[in-house]
């Protein structure tokens, strides 16, 4: 009969000194207190981003920002208008209108390409969605200030102004 | 009644509504600060007036005028208004009560008469906190049951089933001492306090009665419901528990309660176990003949002080953004300090060469053992929100094992030994 291999886990809490509390939380104490020491004497120590000043440095080529339209090689708009995008979105915060290109590029282009981002749940569907790499979300903005609820409707003209963040790879 | 007794009385209760309702801005600030630097991040430090952030002490004032001015809403099916608006100013009121039991330095001899600093010089003492600390708790009940809602509830069963609880430990732990001291009232308690065992050792309760000590202390833990023994609020599983319900100033009231009962019951942990308003190894009378002494070693120490807190202040108060009206804070902090070291040096350079009339030198003694107690007392809350920040909540069975099969026997074993030892000891 093959022996069956049993792991003994230690059980705790059955020693005088552990039922006493008090000896476990003076050494939690102890430990909290080195820490306000610590940084009591050097703010410096703080682990902290002292965020307007100071911007975050951990912003990865993955991380999902504001949305960008991207262009074609001439500089005209790359999307074709397929609504590709704004059928995956599960908040449905994207709203295009559109109309026939006549300088030979292609056949579809967008009117308006507006998106809600009040709604936007920033998943990143739309970006996965798209067939012509047109629509991404790699602008690296994470932070979208507005004064008025129409200022958070990103329109065509202001989707096709975001570029890529500086320190991430096409 | 005469002028000096009503001077000293409206100098009582003002510095009990100082101490109590003005300390809590600085402890929401101490709560905050040390929770952050505790856990490794910054806490409240943006906040200013003019670029004077005082280490962020000016969020605690900016919050509480929020709440002041917030609009005070009802919600529409609260059935009891009446005791849901009562509900916030008892635990409001009872906690000052308590705080005004305490006393803040010894009696004030001015030509000849005695007077006691205290807010409330009544002879019930320790039992008048034991009975107001008590009742307090109703507070938190008539609001977990006025807001018609489970979870308020069920935060107001759990505030009275743990202080139901908690409260015989505190009473037990409170006869030890009475047996000890042979006496109820705070203030003879603390000057049996000055005494010294042994010849060198002051003669605190902590180190006569350290078991009493524990225990009080765990109890008034649980008394005050902070952590680890708030299961009230239990944010994490009942909402907010009793004050779910509640907003602005309503709110606002149950908060200031909660930081004055904490600062209340610290004022009487110290005034128990840790001397109280005395100076380690300097009694009333030391001080009074030995005032010149003293009076030179703060001199010489204060600026020593001074010194060094500057040095700290300019290392670590700086803003990241130059040219930011927040980096002129040190410079300015530094004038009034330096202004406060002048002033006070020359005052009593004058008293020592000039003034030294015996009411003078009882008033500056007075002065001294209050001093001392404010540092005790913020020291003792800063102990509960080191505790706070420390222990995780505790569950609430493991808070009543605690409670009825540990603390309660360990405190009536406590209560004979004591006793014997004094009968043995003074027969």
């Amino acid at each position: 009969m093959k022996e069956i291999k049993i792991k003994k886990i230690p059980r705790n809490g059955d020693t005088l000194k552990e039922k006493l509390y008090l000896p476990a939380i003076f050494e939690g104490m102890k430990v909290t207190f080195s820490h306000f020491i610590k940084n009591l004497k050097d703010t410096d120590n703080l682990r902290v981003i002292w965020y307007p000043e100071e911007k975050p440095k951990d912003i990865t080529s993955r991380y999902r920002g504001v949305h960008r339209l991207t262009h074609r090689d001439d500089g005209s708009i790359r999307c074709v208008a397929c609504f590709m995008c704004a059928t995956a979105c599960p908040a449905e915060c994207i709203f295009i209108e559109a109309k026939e290109r006549t300088d030979g590029v292609d056949e579809k282009m967008p009117k308006r390409f507006d998106i809600d981002l009040l709604e936007c749940v920033f998943c990143g569907e739309c970006v996965e969605a798209c067939p012509c790499d047109a629509i991404r979300m790699d602008s690296g903005i994470f932070s979208f200030i507005g004064k008025k609820r129409e200022d958070f409707i990103l329109t065509k003209e202001r989707l096709l102004k975001n570029t890529i963040a500086k320190d991430f790879n096409d | 009644m005469s002028g000096v007794l009503l001077f000293v009385v409206i100098v009582n209760i003002l510095v009990v509504i100082i101490l109590s309702l003005g300390g809590v801005p600085v402890l929401v600030w101490l709560e905050r600060r040390v929770a952050g630097f505790i856990q490794d991040r910054s806490g409240p430090n943006r906040c200013h007036i003019g670029g004077i952030r005082l280490g962020g002490l000016i969020q605690s004032f900016a919050d509480m005028l929020k709440l002041v001015f917030k609009e005070d809403l009802l919600p529409a099916h609260v059935k009891n208004r009446f005791y849901f608006s009562l509900a916030p100013t008892i635990v409001l009121f009872c906690s000052i009560l308590t705080f005004s039991i305490i006393p803040f330095a010894d009696n004030l001899v001015i030509d000849g008469k005695s007077y006691s600093l205290q807010a409330l010089p009544m002879s019930l003492g320790i039992i008048w906190f034991l009975a107001i600390a008590g009742l307090s708790v109703y507070g938190i009940i008539l609001a977990g049951w006025s807001s018609d809602n489970k979870y308020s509830l069920l935060g107001g069963l759990r505030a009275s089933a743990s202080t139901i609880s908690y409260e015989p430990i505190m009473a037990l732990s409170v006869v030890t001492m009475i047996v000890l001291y042979g006496s109820v009232s705070l203030n003879t308690m603390v000057q049996e306090q000055s005494k010294l065992i042994f010849g060198f050792i002051p003669a605190w309760g902590i180190l006569l009665q350290p078991i009493a000590a524990i225990t009080f202390i765990v109890a008034a833990f649980a008394e005050t419901n902070r952590t680890p023994f708030d299961l009230a609020e239990g944010e994490s599983e009942i909402v907010g528990g009793f004050h779910t319900e509640y907003g602005a100033m309503k709110f606002g009231l149950f908060f200031v309660g909660e930081y004055v009962a904490m600062s209340a019951s610290s004022g009487v942990i110290v005034a128990l176990f840790f001397g109280g308003y005395n100076i380690p190894w300097l009694s009333t009378e030391t001080i009074k003949l030995n005032i010149s002494v003293i009076s030179y070693v703060i001199i010489f120490l204060l600026p020593l002080f001074s010194y060094f807190f500057i040095k700290w202040m300019y290392k670590n108060n700086r803003w990241k953004r130059k040219n930011d009206i927040r980096n002129k804070e040190s410079k300015v902090l530094t004038k009034g300090i330096v202004g406060f070291n002048i002033v006070l040096i020359i005052s009593l350079l004058y008293f020592n060469l000039l003034l030294k009339t015996p009411n003078v030198i009882s008033v500056l003694t007075a002065l001294l053992q209050f001093g001392s107690f404010v540092i005790k007392l913020f020291m003792m809350n800063l102990v509960y929100i080191w505790v706070r920040w420390t222990l995780p909540r505790f569950r609430y069975d493991q808070l009543q094992t605690l409670c009825w099969k540990y603390l309660l026997p360990l405190s009536i074993a406590n209560i004979f030994v004591t006793a014997i030892a004094v009968v043995w000891i003074s027969a």
